[in-house]
């Protein structure tokens, strides 16, 4: 019922707003229509793509000007040689459009594995031989901002305002009371399955599971009834992925893990032994014990071990970003002879999904990757501040913030949204507007430096604990809850 | 093993007054080993003085490394107490025990198999040799894929070949994934003591071999007690060094299954990453790594004592 | 008649040593082999399950990627393998010229601390590597080594010096002491006899200490993971990680990268330890 009014509201909003740009044409370009978070919807999103265009360079030569000489060094996660081309292309562009803005400003930056990264740039910086500007991956950030490593920046500092910005994402970079980075990109997981599979297995193809109860039944008709993996679970240890999967459907139970699905976190009350979190876990076990409906491997795969099964057919359901569609296209297209028939069904049998909502709410985790600038002390070679003002402006511009988030991500930048090219990306990638329209339900982790152990050990070692059979449901939530008690407490 | 005739003629006659006499007389000694302390002591001094130096700190996730705070014999208190310590030492005892003992077993079989010549030996001792220079990564890697519960090829062919309804578990089972993981460790490992109790059986004098075949003695009787007791130096020397390298042994275990699941084939190493590395802990896994240090050292000192043994009469 | 009973009891051990060597080489090749399968399959057919035994369609693609200096992976691949090739040999170099004179000192003389030396060379190895990362970050930094070759250099060195100087020392205690009190009769020097007449007979203990340097130095991940930050100076265990993108895997491209990376160990060792063993068996047949 919300949802209509909201559209039939976008509705109104879009009809103003191009009679406005009619009458106003000239004038549009620089009078940018302010967005609305409240009316956020994938009919919106659509409504707003391609109403504003930008000068990206002219933006950010008023914050430092064209001719400035430097240097500077940047650390990010970039395409790896198993993405699709279009990510390599657009980050070659890049490149070289800051060369073209920039042309003395010398450029050294560095592509490292995702999983590399956080490591590489801690012991880098205890020998203070850390990037000028890093990327680090929404969780990341927390820690070196407590810890004093990163320099204060906030969205004013390159020209742009802190309210074109999520809130979500803000909140991750804000520590202390005090700003260290810029969201560059923002994205939700959504929720994939094979129609033909469902169809297959007396499922409703054209419908995802509606809520987590749904998808432990879904997952158990179909294994029961063709023998194949229902829902690609992924609870490996020390692994980003497992908190991105598990998280929602804690938060959907009601459950969490300190209080960050409240409205306004203190992140020290524990929720991890509530009744909602036990009732989350008690559905993983359900589908890994009882049921057996998902891979045995799930206690060590990741969501890369999920890709294979998935494109032959034999995963029924998935969670993953927006560019697992793009991926499943590429490896696809790679595909020959029979394999290639196998596979062109699969991608034409792909669907997205909203994330299943619970008896608490529907929730997804509020991803993406914040830019920070690291203090000059720590820095290889001192920091050359302008230099990475420079970067950092362009990085996180409407337009180069939607770009380079062109497979896998939406642009940081909410303005990025109304650029033409998130418009031609509505176009041309497929369910992009039902992941863009997640966003609102992302809740980002704790914003707290113990953050990444508790994601990425303490839940992972629970999930394991009680999938294992090593303790019951009810002593992993327990366990896992005075491990997180132990933790803030400082021991 | 030669031991030499008459009075030394080396090393300068000794003086019995004072080790430092005998220090500044054979300082020449000490040029020969020079380049070799150097470079221990740079690169090792100072790591172990820190790691220790460490163990005696707490350093929370909110503050920089030179912020720790000081808190004496705590985190040894901690850890000894914390009842994964005692799961974990169980899991490299089976782990390091096994893995030597298979290994050098297997390794053994082999050099005396291939002891004596017959077609094509040089091809099978060559083929042996690939899993010990195939990188412990890519072996990981390829392992993993192998053992996968789902997909992976051994798992298939059970199935196939009727053992079993499903494919078996390897990696995602409390109970077999520590033994799955002592195989792989095993296969990159044999060849090593293979090598060494080869070059080790070349010493075997051959003529008493004849001799006691000559005598009767079957071939059991003849490795008994003549090629095992050549083989006594080198097969210590294997031993200890296996040993050593598989209670440190990070990669294959940390790849194939990052200590889980739920931390069954957690051993001391990967522990100690975890609480490192993954926990930022670093004053914790100090503690732990002096731990592990000195029962390593334990184990040493009475290996190097067994085999300096011999030395005695050898040096001038 | 003995003859005739030993030679039967014999025959039976010979064939046990034969089934065994089958086993033993079926147990050893079969993961090689499904490497090389895996490797000429296309990223999808990897991915089929019940796995493809032998690919429909074979290619090499996965190689030709990597050997071809103008794609993007090819060139970034021997990149890699030319820092590996580089550190590895460094390493070597240098490994066995502090480790043979240290090996022979434990090996021939008696100085106060001799015990305690040869026993604290092995201590290196004792102490878990993976602790010391970021202990020896530290120290490169302040040896302004940070990020280049020579940080692991340094490093591999000591990895590798408790083994070499046990084999080698092994080796000196099996030269009979006689040949230097010749020499030393005949009026060399100490060093002259060491480097004239003992050094050209330890040479299979020199090149096996070679061959476990090169092979540590060419397979080392997690201090390399570490210390290098520059992607041209990576070397090849830590690029072909690359393949593991946290999105993506790609097994045949991994497996060919490994293949590739295995080549060159695997042929110096086969070419250098039959030399190796050759020169011990003739060694070895003295009185």
């Amino acid at each position: 019922m919300k949802k209509k009014t909201n559209m039939q509201i976008a509705a109104k909003v879009v009809t103003l707003s191009v009679s406005a740009a009619l009458a106003m044409a000239p004038v549009a370009v620089l009078a940018q229509e302010a967005i609305d978070l409240s009316k956020w919807s994938p009919a919106y999103v659509k409504a707003i793509a391609g109403t504003a265009k930008f000068d990206t360079v002219g933006d950010c030569n008023k914050v430092v000007s064209t001719d400035h000489a430097g240097r500077v060094t940047y650390w990010y996660t970039g395409p790896a040689d198993s993405d699709p081309e279009i990510s390599r292309k657009v980050d070659a562009e890049f490149w070289l459009a800051f060369k073209a803005a920039y042309p003395n400003i010398a450029v050294d930056a560095q592509n490292i594995v995702y999983n590399d990264l956080l490591d590489k740039f801690r012991v880098a910086l205890l020998g203070n031989a850390g990037p000028m500007v890093v990327r680090l991956q929404i969780l990341g950030g927390v820690e070196f901002g407590a810890k004093g490593y990163l320099q204060e920046l906030k969205p004013e500092d390159v020209g742009y305002t802190s309210a074109d910005f999520w809130p979500g994402a803000m909140k991750s970079v804000t520590y202390g009371g005090a700003t260290y980075g810029i969201p560059t990109n923002n994205e939700t997981m959504a929720f994939i399955y094979n129609a033909k599979i469902f169809a297959d297995a007396g499922l409703d193809p054209e419908t995802a599971p509606a809520t987590w109860d749904d998808v432990v039944v879904a997952s158990k008709t179909i294994h029961d009834k063709l023998g194949i993996a229902g829902y690609g679970m992924v609870a490996k240890q020390n692994a980003g992925n497992t908190p991105f999967r598990f998280m929602p459907q804690l938060w959907a139970y009601g459950g969490s893990a300190l209080d960050e699905n409240a409205a306004a976190p203190t992140y020290k009350t524990i929720g991890l032994n509530s009744p909602g979190s036990k009732a989350a876990l008690q559905a993983s076990y359900d589908m890994y014990v009882r049921d057996q409906s998902v891979p045995v491997s799930a206690l060590t795969n990741t969501q890369g071990e999920n890709q294979a099964p998935f494109i032959a057919g034999q995963l029924a359901m998935m969670i993953a970003h927006p560019s697992e569609y793009a991926k499943m296209v590429d490896l696809a297209s790679k595909a020959t002879g029979a394999d290639k028939a196998v596979a062109d069904e699969v991608v034409a049998n792909m669907r997205y999904g909203l994330m299943p909502s619970g008896p608490d709410r529907r929730a997804v985790v509020f991803g993406g990757s914040n830019i920070h600038l690291v203090k000059g002390e720590y820095v290889d070679g001192g920091q050359d501040d302008m230099a990475a003002r420079a970067l950092i402006c362009m990085w996180t511009s409407p337009e180069w913030s939607t770009k380079l988030a062109w497979v896998g991500s939406n642009p940081g930048n909410l303005k990025g949204f109304q650029t033409e090219w998130m418009k031609e990306r509505l176009d041309t990638i497929k369910f992009l507007d039902v992941t863009t329209s997640m966003l609102p339900n992302g809740i980002p982790f704790p914003v707290i430096p113990e953050a990444p152990e508790i994601m990425n050990i303490i839940i992972p070692d629970m999930l394991q604990n009680a999938l294992t059979g090593k303790m019951t449901v009810d002593e992993a939530a327990e366990d896992a809850a005075k491990k997180v008690e132990a933790l803030l407490s400082g021991l | 093993m030669t031991r030499s005739i008459g009075p030394a003629t080396l090393a300068p006659p000794r003086k019995s007054p004072g080790v430092v006499r005998q220090i500044v007389n054979q300082r020449a000694d000490y040029l020969y080993v020079l380049p070799a302390l150097i470079v221990m002591l740079v690169v090792i001094a100072y790591p172990i003085w820190f790691t220790i130096d460490m163990s005696f700190y707490k350093t929370p996730a909110s503050l920089q490394l030179r912020d720790r705070s000081f808190v004496g014999l705590k985190n040894y208190a901690t850890i000894l107490s914390a009842p994964a310590f005692w799961a974990v030492t169980w899991n490299t005892m089976i782990w390091t025990l096994a893995s030597t003992c298979f290994a050098f077993l297997i390794g053994l079989g082999a050099a005396l198999a291939l002891h004596r010549e017959f077609a094509g030996r040089g091809v099978m001792r060559a083929l042996l040799l690939i899993p010990y220079v195939v990188s412990a990564v890519a072996a990981s890697y390829v392992w993993k894929w192998l053992y996968h519960s789902d997909f992976g090829v051994f798992g298939a062919l059970s199935v196939q070949l009727g053992f079993t309804d499903k494919p078996i578990n390897f990696l995602d089972n409390l109970y077999t994934v520590l033994p799955s993981l002592i195989v792989v460790n095993i296969w990159r490992e044999f060849s090593f003591a293979m090598i060494m109790l080869m070059a080790g059986l070349q010493t075997v004098p051959e003529q008493l071999l004849r001799a006691a075949q000559v005598d009767g003695a079957n071939a059991w009787q003849r490795f008994w007690h003549i090629t095992m007791p050549h083989l006594k130096g080198v097969s210590m020397v294997t031993i200890l060094l296996l040993m050593v390298a598989n209670f440190n042994s990070f990669v294959v275990p940390w790849i194939m299954t990052g200590g889980g699941p739920a931390g069954a084939s957690d051993i001391w190493i990967t522990h100690i990453y975890q609480i490192a590395f993954g926990r930022q802990n670093w004053g914790l896994a100090s503690a732990y790594s002096v731990i592990l240090f000195v029962v390593m050292m334990a184990l040493g000192y009475f290996y190097v004592k067994a085999l300096t043994r011999g030395d005695e009469g050898r040096a001038g | 008649m003995s003859d005739r009973i030993t030679r039967k009891g014999f025959d039976g051990w010979r064939w046990a040593g034969r089934v065994f060597l089958t086993l033993l080489l079926l147990f050893t090749v079969v993961p090689m082999v499904w490497m090389v399968l895996t490797s000429i399959k296309t990223q999808f057919a990897a991915m089929q399950y019940p796995p493809q035994w032998w690919p429909q369609e074979p290619t090499l693609e996965n190689y030709t990627k990597l050997l071809n200096p103008a794609n993007p992976a090819g060139a970034d691949f021997l990149r890699y393998f030319w820092n590996s090739l580089y550190i590895s040999v460094a390493t070597t170099i240098l490994g066995v010229g502090v480790a043979v004179p240290a090996a022979y000192a434990f090996s021939r003389f008696r100085f106060p601390g001799r015990t305690f030396l040869f026993f604290a060379v092995l201590l290196r190895n004792m102490f878990p590597a993976v602790v010391f990362l970021m202990p020896l970050f530290i120290l490169m930094r302040w040896m302004g080594l940070v990020g280049s070759h020579g940080s692991l250099i340094l490093t591999y060195l000591t990895f590798g010096l408790p083994l070499s100087i046990w084999l080698l020392k092994g080796f000196y205690d099996n030269i009979p002491i006689q040949l230097e009190h010749a020499a030393r009769i005949d009026g060399a020097t100490r060093f002259q006899a060491f480097v004239l007449i003992v050094l050209p007979l330890s040479t299979p203990g020199i090149i096996a200490t070679a061959i476990f340097s090169f092979i540590g130095a060419w397979n080392e991940y997690v201090y390399a993971i570490t210390f290098l930050n520059k992607k041209e100076r990576l070397t090849l265990p830590v690029g072909i990680q690359k393949y593991f993108a946290e999105f993506s895997t790609d097994w045949p491209g991994l497996m060919a990268a490994t293949f590739l990376m295995s080549v060159p160990v695997v042929v110096l060792f086969l070419v250098l330890q039959q030399y190796f063993v050759k020169a011990l068996t003739e060694g070895a047949v003295k009185a």
